[in-house]
């Protein structure tokens, strides 16, 4: 389904993010391809690849990765030259950003949910860019099939979801097990998402970005398992920016060997009366490390705003790291607000009890930890399409 | 062959000798109430038949079934049929009852080479259990002993036991904090138990219990030793004068 513009660098092209943007400037209009964005280019070349000095990126580093991951990129066509093979039910519209119908839709919602400037590996990904889907919720929607972001597609991917007034859907992402992708969510009044997103254990690297952007009523809900891989990076972004809008994350993670995860959430209350729950529970093994930064900002003027953050994290052993740290920033007093972290070892008289009934160590180990993650991801049903109880 | 035999235990508890020689003997079909005052080394001696960690046993010998126990785990205890009741039962949040329930009976399905038991044969054996111990089904679907009062979590150690099935009980102050309707209910539920070719021992400070399971043998321990045993008439002795009168 997707249409091809395939367009050589010239072979001299530089291996920085930045010198690339500057030659994807420099090409003839007619030369660049449909999903061009110039905003990206210039916010690649204004602020570079992420900088580890800087607490966002401070437990990942991408450099040394891109440094191989651009080499390829000299040589490799540009452009939307594959299918992200997203499965979307008939009444709803998935087109490739190369279809015209793409255009009036970004230019109406693009940048609602993120703003380039913070979001450096979002301006690569539009450098980048190998394929693009915009979906659209038709108003009313209420259908029980999902939406399906299979774990294939190209290095680099946008998703630009619209739900419109009072449409619900659910959205099932797979792990791209690649790059980058972007999840680029417009909620409308009333609108209802439920965002399941299941990232397997894989020898990949790779990072990506959920901005969501709630109006008036609107809600998302997403329930995030997470395996290990060599290296991922989970932006999570939501915006409250209608009133009475209600957003919950629950984040699960059970990482080993020497795999890294870094979760970086924000939930931006802007407009009065949002909802917001924040539950966290993860599991970290051998020399893996774990990072939850999450961030509650409530705006002035987000009156009667109701924000909660908990996060409860497991050392299964000595040299497993965790970060766990959660980050108000409150410019409302008329709030509630509240938040608690906590990171410990599994109790050994749990241990012990469930050995004086008959089960190994490790199978007793195994459960205490499934019921930890569980209460993160309370319904079983939700759970176990997560693989967190497999 | 006796069922349970505890030959002349010592056992130091963060280097403090806790149990001083202790010596005791359960034959199959008996019920033995083992009392004493507080700190006389009571939960010792349960947690020492269990295996806990940090309860290693220095000198002496504690055999089930004529098998050694000391260098055995509490997983290969419970395989070999003990039975520890919880005198502080604990909270699994996540973890259903009816799932952990499930995977110890399937544990020592395996132990014994048997296939795992059907849910559907689970289910309603476990139901059937609860309902033996006034216990609603909803019960158990709840997090393992989460929220539960302290009777509820009594009364879910009895489950356990019922649906486990050991060779010996050791029930560690399973009567403490519970009123009279729970305490009639869990009783009824022990004597259920009750049955020829397995054993009991109670451990409790109260003979209340033992108004309604009525033992065997009843032992005093002091200071880490059986001090007195006798038949059942020495706990209404101890309920009238305490355990004063041992000191003399």
């Amino acid at each position: 389904m997707a249409g091809s513009t395939t367009e050589r660098l010239p072979t001299q092209s530089g291996r920085t993010p930045s010198a690339l943007a500057r030659r994807l400037l420099d090409l003839e209009p007619s030369g660049r391809p449909a999903w061009f964005d110039p905003a990206a280019c210039q916010a690649v070349i204004a602020r570079g690849l992420p900088d580890t000095r800087g607490e966002p990126w401070k437990y990942t580093n991408v450099n040394r990765w891109y440094d191989v991951a651009f080499a390829p990129r000299e040589t490799a066509p540009i452009g939307i030259d594959a299918s992200i093979g997203i499965d979307a039910p008939d009444g709803i519209l998935a087109v490739d950003f190369d279809d015209p119908r793409t255009q009036p839709l970004a230019a109406a919602h693009r940048g609602k949910a993120f703003d380039l400037a913070d979001q450096p590996l979002a301006a690569v990904n539009g450098l980048l860019l190998g394929a693009g889907v915009a979906i659209v919720v038709p108003s009313g929607w209420r259908e029980d099939a999902p939406i399906r972001i299979p774990d294939r597609g190209p290095p680099y991917q946008h998703i630009l979801l619209v739900v419109e007034s009072g449409a619900s859907v659910t959205l099932i992402e797979e792990s791209s097990g690649f790059t980058h992708r972007i999840v680029e969510a417009v909620v409308e009044a009333g609108g209802h998402v439920r965002h399941l997103r299941r990232q397997r254990p894989a020898p990949t690297r790779e990072c990506s970005l959920v901005a969501v952007h709630l109006d008036q009523e609107a809600q998302y809900h997403l329930a995030m398992s997470s395996r290990g891989a060599e290296l991922r990076r989970n932006d999570v972004l939501v915006t409250l920016a209608g009133s009475a809008a209600r957003v919950t994350v629950h984040g699960a993670w059970r990482l080993g060997g020497r795999e890294h995860l870094d979760n970086q959430v924000a939930i931006r209350h802007v407009a009065p009366r949002g909802l917001s729950r924040q539950t966290y529970r993860g599991v970290v093994a051998d020399r893996a490390r774990a990072v939850l930064n999450g961030r509650i900002h409530i705006a002035p003027g987000a009156k009667a705003t109701d924000a909660a953050l908990n996060t409860k994290n497991l050392l299964a052993t000595d040299n497993a790291e965790v970060y766990a740290k959660p980050e108000l920033e409150i410019f409302e007093s008329d709030v509630q607000c509240s938040h608690g972290a906590t990171v410990g070892t599994l109790d050994e008289e749990a241990l012990f009890f469930l050995r004086t009934r008959g089960l190994s160590d490790k199978a007793a180990r195994a459960l205490l930890v499934r019921g930890f993650l569980r209460e993160a991801i309370a319904d079983d049903e939700g759970a176990t399409r997560l693989e967190l109880v497999a | 062959m006796s069922l349970l035999e505890v030959r002349g235990l010592r056992v130091n508890v963060d280097g403090k000798p806790i149990l001083k020689g202790l010596d005791l003997t359960v034959e199959p079909g008996e019920v033995h109430a083992v009392m004493g005052p507080n700190g006389s080394g009571k939960s010792t001696l349960a947690s020492v038949l269990a295996g806990r960690p940090g309860y290693d046993i220095d000198a002496g010998s504690v055999a089930l079934d004529d098998r050694d126990l000391a260098a055995a785990t509490p997983e290969e205890r419970a395989h070999l049929g003990l039975f520890l009741a919880f005198q502080y039962p604990i909270e699994i949040p996540g973890v259903s009852n009816m799932e952990f329930l499930k995977a110890a009976v399937d544990a020592h399905a395996a132990h014994v080479g048997l296939g795992e038991p059907s849910a559907v044969d689970f289910i309603k054996r476990a139901r059937a259990a609860a309902e033996q111990l006034h216990l609603s089904a909803d019960f158990l679907k709840r997090g393992v002993n989460e929220g539960f009062s302290g009777g509820e979590k009594k009364r879910n150690e009895i489950l356990q036991m019922l649906l486990l099935e050991p060779r010996l009980a050791v029930l560690d102050e399973t009567d403490s904090g519970l009123d009279i309707d729970a305490l009639q209910v869990v009783a009824e539920g022990i004597n259920a138990f009750r049955a020829a070719d397995n054993a009991i021992v109670l451990v409790t400070h109260y003979q209340r219990l033992l108004n309604h399971v009525v033992p065997d043998h009843v032992h005093v321990l002091i200071d880490g030793r059986i001090a007195c045993s006798g038949d059942r008439t020495l706990a209404h002795t101890l309920e009238d004068e305490g355990y004063g009168w041992l000191d003399d």
